[in-house]
């Protein structure tokens, strides 16, 4: 044991000094997800599918808009899967902090289409 | 004149609550009582409002060091009552997985054992190498814990050839750093003077106690679910199912070293010979009535999920029997006889993993206390009630 | 005359006074985090002061801050003297070891004898703090201190009668001289030295001999009801036994200081600091052992080894 211990002392320590230090997450990293919410038709198949009861669907149709609750969610990235117009993306971020409950819910709203007489 | 220790739920050598109340005269434990019950989540309840696809996720979060076990034992029952064949790549997909969690849970172990004995460096240096394998384990699933990539039917990910090349360079190394520990723990001084001869389980005592998994191996018992029953793709995979013949905690050690190298074999062997094709197949939502048992080898020893269904998308009764559950009668008997300070290795020898084990746990709501059922107030209560429902 | 009074006061609080030998326990309670995080391959304390020189008196200050609880089942008199009299105990003896040139600010004819005796003094206040705290974990803890002492008491007290039986005098100081006039007792005692090093960390309650105070089986051991200033003043004390372990080697084996008197201290700190990395890299080398296993060894091994360098002694006639 002792060889170990004194090359050990030659080596550069292991320890990423976080926050200064980061590592970068990698290609499928399992993180929040996000709706690209004009292309959504309203199936209520991502409402169906999510084991912790995450997304809520407000409205019907074309004119659905989703409430997500990032504290539900495990990322488990199944509504992504099951997404039959590829709405939902995975983003890459997964430090997520909050300061309040209400924060936690994201609210993806559609551009309301101003009538035209 | 007998002293009574309380250890635990809290205390420095348990990651998880446990309590046992121990009878000490001197330095001697002469009787032990374990209470289980603290990590009582509810699952099998909350089961039976979820459906079949949810649930995965549900029996990966039972414990988090072999979670890919739990899922695979799962799955496999659901695809039992299906009557569903799962493509080939995807059962090799499977079993390197399976077999890389288990190289993760035996580096975790071996660095908690020996902060048990007060072997801070050793407890660093493989908790540094077992960061090798769980990158491995990121780059696959994207996660580094609750991989969620079994799914009923198969695997939701795949494994590609730049993967495939960074995976043998890390077994590479893995297997080096296994070679140089199995020269410490089989040359040190200090760690041989603790754990050689302590908490002893004769093979007639495992066998009568039904122990599981590495515990029963190091006592000369071969019993391995998967040689004894293969399931995924290890039927077509050579392997050794290693056995040592000490019956004490040096052997547990030396077992679950050997079987780090083992499993780089395995991985080894499917990477180079993994067949082409789909890695899932649709399965339908609803299960057909039935029941079904699955039992796969978890890194702890024998796992087994009982499934019942009805016909509907949600399940009826869903029964887990973890590992540690099955050892736990045999750790009461390992020590016994034990001196005060081999107690943290010799629990730590078993590798506990009190979130897989659970008991019911009675409330009384009305007076708010709160009673643990033994056998006998159960085979009473069965008594008393059957008696006055039959009128007897 | 008035200037003879401010000498000695500065030389008693100042250098090598009270301000020094504070500012070595902290620094050497640093070194040896530091030695012990690089073998590990990490850090060890980083952030506070440059590189984390200031980190163990942060911790110090820290503690001082804490609430002080009392168990309600304890002795209250031995329990809150306790954490005094054993910082009072482990600084008392660094003043009879030399820093500048080889005569110490203390020393008579006879004081390693009292420096041994203060030393089971320390050893035995473990056992009256671990009985006095009356909790179940404590009492264990102090048992096995008062056990180990039986260990290494006996083979530690000759391993320092060896230098002073060579050197003909029972004074830190003269031992000191006398090395300086030949060569030091590392090369003609060498036994003698191992031994002193292996009781020295069975003493200071360091793996692998820290059975009193083992973490994961007894929480702690004989300092687990200590809280708040209690425990500030006790790692404190710790502390300070670590530098009069090391202080002693230095003086006992190591020849001690060297020179004229504005060299002296450096070479004085260069030789204690190799005994802190020789301390430390042990104890980062070794599994906890239990305490059968370091009573029987002890008594087989340390002891005949210690009476053997003894008889060598004797024989060879230096």
């Amino acid at each position: 044991m002792e060889d170990d211990l004194f090359r050990n002392l030659k080596e550069k320590p292991v320890t990423l000094q976080f926050p200064y230090e980061r590592v970068e997450p990698v290609e499928g990293v399992r993180a929040k997800v996000a709706w690209d919410i004009e292309k959504c038709i309203g199936c209520r198949l991502c409402v169906m599918i999510c084991p912790g009861d995450a997304i809520q669907l407000i409205g019907r149709g074309r004119e659905a808009e989703i409430k997500y609750h990032v504290g539900r969610c495990l990322f488990c990235g199944e509504c992504v899967d099951v997404c039959p117009t590829k709405t939902i993306y995975v983003t890459k971020e997964f430090e997520l902090v909050f300061t309040n409950r209400r924060g936690m819910i994201i609210h993806f709203r559609r551009k309301k289409r101003k009538k035209t007489s | 004149m007998t002293f009574e220790i309380p250890f635990g739920p809290q205390h420095p050598a348990l990651e998880e609550p446990i309590n046992f109340m121990f009878e000490i005269e001197g330095e001697r434990v002469v009787n032990v009582k374990p209470r289980l019950g603290y990590v009582h989540r509810g699952i099998e309840k909350i089961a039976e409002s979820r459906n079949y696809q949810q649930l995965v996720y549900l029996s990966e979060r039972i414990c988090g060091i072999c979670s890919f076990a739990h899922t695979l034992c799962y799955s496999q029952a659901v695809e039992e009552l299906l009557g569903l064949e799962v493509p080939e790549r995807a059962k090799f997909i499977r079993t390197i997985l399976a077999e890389m969690e288990r190289i993760q849970n035996h580096y975790l172990w071996l660095g908690l054992t020996a902060k048990e004995m007060g072997f801070e460096t050793l407890f660093m240096y493989a908790w540094r190498d077992r960061e090798t394998i769980i990158e491995m384990l990121d780059m696959i699933s994207g996660k580094r814990v609750n991989y969620g990539v079994n799914t009923i039917g198969g695997v939701r990910r795949d494994i590609t050839e730049s993967m495939t090349e960074r995976i043998e360079k890390s077994l590479d190394h893995l297997e080096a750093r296994a070679e140089y520990y199995t020269k410490v723990c089989t040359k040190d001084p200090s760690i041989l003077k603790r754990t050689v001869g302590v908490g002893i389980l004769r093979p007639r005592e495992a066998r009568a106690l039904c122990a599981v998994g590495p515990t029963a191996r190091a006592s000369g018992i071969a019993r391995d679910v998967r040689a004894d029953e293969p399931y995924a793709a290890y039927g077509e995979i050579p392997f050794k199912v290693v056995t040592y013949r000490g019956c004490d905690v040096a052997s547990r050690m030396y077992v679950r070293i050997d079987e780090i190298k083992e499993s780089i074999k395995i991985i080894r062997y499917a990477l180079k010979n993994m067949p082409e094709g789909p890695v899932r197949v649709k399965a339908s939502l609803k299960v057909p009535e039935g029941e079904a048992i699955s039992r796969v080898e978890a890194p702890r020893g024998e796992n087994l999920h009982f499934l019942k269904s009805n016909g509907s998308v949600k399940p009826e009764r869903w029964k887990i029997r973890a590992p540690t559950l099955a050892n736990l009668l045999s750790l009461c008997r390992m020590l016994i006889g034990v001196n005060l300070a081999d107690i943290p290795v010799v629990i730590a020898g078993i590798d506990p993993c009190i979130a897989c084990a659970e008991r019911i746990a009675l409330i009384d709501v009305k007076t708010r206390k709160r009673e643990v059922w033994s056998g006998k107030d159960l085979w009473r209560y069965a008594n008393e009630w059957y008696r006055k429902k039959y009128g007897l | 005359m008035v200037s003879e009074e401010i000498w000695a006061l500065i030389q008693i609080f100042l250098f090598p006074g009270f301000l020094f030998l504070f500012s070595l326990a902290f620094f050497t309670e640093w070194l040896d985090r530091k030695i012990v995080a690089k073998f590990q391959n990490r850090y060890g304390p980083l952030y506070v002061g440059p590189k984390g020189v200031l980190q163990p008196i942060a911790d110090f200050i820290k503690l001082l801050s804490k609430e002080d609880i009392t168990p309600s089942m304890a002795d209250k008199v031995p329990f809150n003297l306790m954490p005094v009299l054993l910082l009072a105990l482990a600084i008392t003896p660094l003043f009879c070891i030399p820093v500048i040139g080889s005569e110490a600010l203390i020393s008579f004819e006879g004081d390693l004898i009292v420096i041994m005796f203060i030393m089971s003094l320390i050893a035995l206040l473990a056992f009256v703090g671990g009985w006095a705290s009356t909790s179940r974990f404590s009492s264990i803890g102090g048992i096995r201190a008062g056990l180990q002492m039986f260990a290494y008491e006996i083979p530690m007290n000759l391993a320092m009668i060896g230098p002073a039986i060579s050197a003909g005098s029972l004074s830190i100081s003269k031992i000191v001289d006398w090395q300086l006039q030949g060569f030091w007792n590392l090369f003609l005692q060498p036994i003698g030295f191992v031994v002193l090093i292996i009781c020295l960390m069975a003493h200071l309650q360091k793996v692998p001999f820290d059975i009193p105070e083992a973490e994961s089986e007894i929480v702690s051991g004989w300092i687990v009801e200590f809280s708040g200033k209690k425990l500030a003043f006790i790692r404190l004390a710790k502390d300070f036994e670590f530098v009069l372990a090391s202080a002693l080697i230095v003086s006992l084996f190591l020849g001690g200081p060297y020179g004229p008197w504005y060299i002296s201290p450096i070479i004085y700190l260069v030789k204690f600091f190799l005994c802190v990395f020789i301390l430390s890299n042990l104890r980062a080398a070794f599994a906890r052992y239990r305490i059968d296993h370091l009573l029987t060894g002890a008594w087989k091994y340390l002891t005949p080894l210690a009476l053997l360098q003894i008889f060598l002694i004797k024989i060879w006639g230096f």
